[in-house]
């Protein structure tokens, strides 16, 4: 039960707002690098 | 509303509405952010053509002023709670994060020779340490002390926005950081050019006490500028120096408060622990930083890829500093006192004497 509880709590951990910010900031960089977001105001 | 800023559970729920309700209320709040977000982004534009004076003032002041009109505005009409859901200042302040990590190019502190960075080390590390000193000397709260010590050391807005999400700060305490540096950044883009002039400095040593003083890189600008062309070119430098190390110091201060401050008495927190309350932005800001690194010296993308970094890192920052505005507690700010201001003021005049000596020394 107790490594259910941690494999639990490590899941739900990587969909916090700290991971997701990292995600959509890294796939956002992605996008400017490779030219599909471009001349943004 | 929470008032850190690293919290998830920002999304108010006072009283829950039908699932189908719950979208449009949804849809709208999301509409609000973008909304303001783009008003905020024009005022920023404008603003500064109507006088030279105003260009020291910079989006977030325009941002925070926004988000409590609204916030103001809804709670008369009773439905701020309701629109509060895409009011979300980590997330924008994370990924704005990531995005400031992706403008620093690393190659830029070896471009720059030994002096720039020489200088950059040699304020970041005494000023920083001086202000944090001082700061706990006149009883300032500890997540505030950390993001006054980064904001003067470092770059100003930026580095109190990048410490705020490394010791998980107050949203109000960003908000006073920010204006503290726009407030003192502004009588010093007109005082120190002219104290250079006067004490006759060269435009090298003048350019790098400018750069290695002001805090903003607006008021920098304005600052080199109005001394000469060689001071403004010096200025950018030394400031993008400061600037380059802004995530070495991220990731130290976040070591520092998990390890350290965050530690329970006669507790060694384990490894798994570090990571797991280590701020994970931070190493979406240095993978992005050594991406960008590696595009720009192999020559696969090119400097414009760089400005629209810059620009959509402004875009995340605004509504950051909207949401900031919109769920900003006076009490939280009234709670800061008037101590910071006296670390502030202290430590504006310790850095304008050690960058003084040190432009001095290395840029003769």
């Amino acid at each position: 039960m107790a490594s259910e509880k941690v494999a639990s709590r490590r899941f739900t951990h990587l969909f916090t707002e700290d991971w997701l910010a990292v995600v959509v900031g890294l796939a956002l960089v992605a996008l400017v690098l490779t030219g599909i977001l471009k001349n943004i105001p | 509303m929470s008032d850190r800023v690293l919290t998830s559970g920002e999304v108010v729920s006072a009283s829950r509405p039908e699932p189908s309700k719950q979208w449009a209320w949804w849809s709208a709040s999301l509409l609000l952010v973008v909304l303001l977000t783009v008003a905020t982004w024009k005022l920023n534009k404008a603003v500064p053509t109507w006088s030279k004076q105003l260009r020291v003032i910079e989006f977030p002041v325009y941002a925070v002023l926004l988000g409590l009109l609204a916030s103001g505005v809804l709670s008369v009409f009773g439905i701020k709670d309701r629109l509060a859901a895409y009011f979300r200042t980590e997330f924008f302040l994370k990924t704005g994060l990531v995005l400031l990590g992706a403008t620093i190019n690393l190659a830029e502190i070896v471009a720059f020779g030994a002096k720039g960075l020489l200088q950059a080390v040699i304020l970041i590390t005494t000023v920083f340490f001086f202000t944090w000193f001082v700061a706990r000397w006149l009883g300032v709260e500890d997540k505030l002390r950390a993001l006054l010590a980064a904001s003067v050391a470092i770059c100003g807005v930026s580095a109190a926005i990048t410490a705020a999400g490394a010791v998980l700060a107050k949203k109000e305490q960003l908000a006073y950081v920010t204006g503290l540096v726009i407030l003192f950044a502004l009588p010093l883009m007109f005082l120190q050019p002219a104290a250079a002039i006067w004490l006759n400095l060269s435009p090298n040593v003048a350019g790098a006490w400018i750069g290695g003083n002001i805090d903003t890189t607006a008021a920098v600008v304005g600052a080199g500028t109005l001394h000469s062309q060689q001071a403004l070119k010096v200025a950018t430098i030394a400031k993008l120096s400061q600037n380059a190390l802004i995530g070495v110091v991220a990731f130290l201060l976040a070591l520092y408060w998990v390890v350290v401050v965050e530690r329970k008495p006669g507790q060694r927190p384990s490894a798994w622990e570090i990571w797991e309350r280590f701020p994970k932005f931070v190493l979406g800001f240095i993978v992005a930083s050594i991406v960008v690194t590696v595009a720009l010296s192999n020559g696969w993308i090119g400097s414009g890829v760089k400005r629209d970094l810059g620009h959509l890192r402004e875009w995340f920052f605004i509504a950051a500093f909207l949401s900031i505005g919109f769920g900003l507690s006076f009490r939280g700010l009234r709670e800061a006192g008037w101590r910071p201001i006296g670390v502030y003021a202290l430590a504006t005049v310790f850095n304008t004497l050690v960058a003084l000596g040190a432009a001095t020394v290395i840029f003769r």
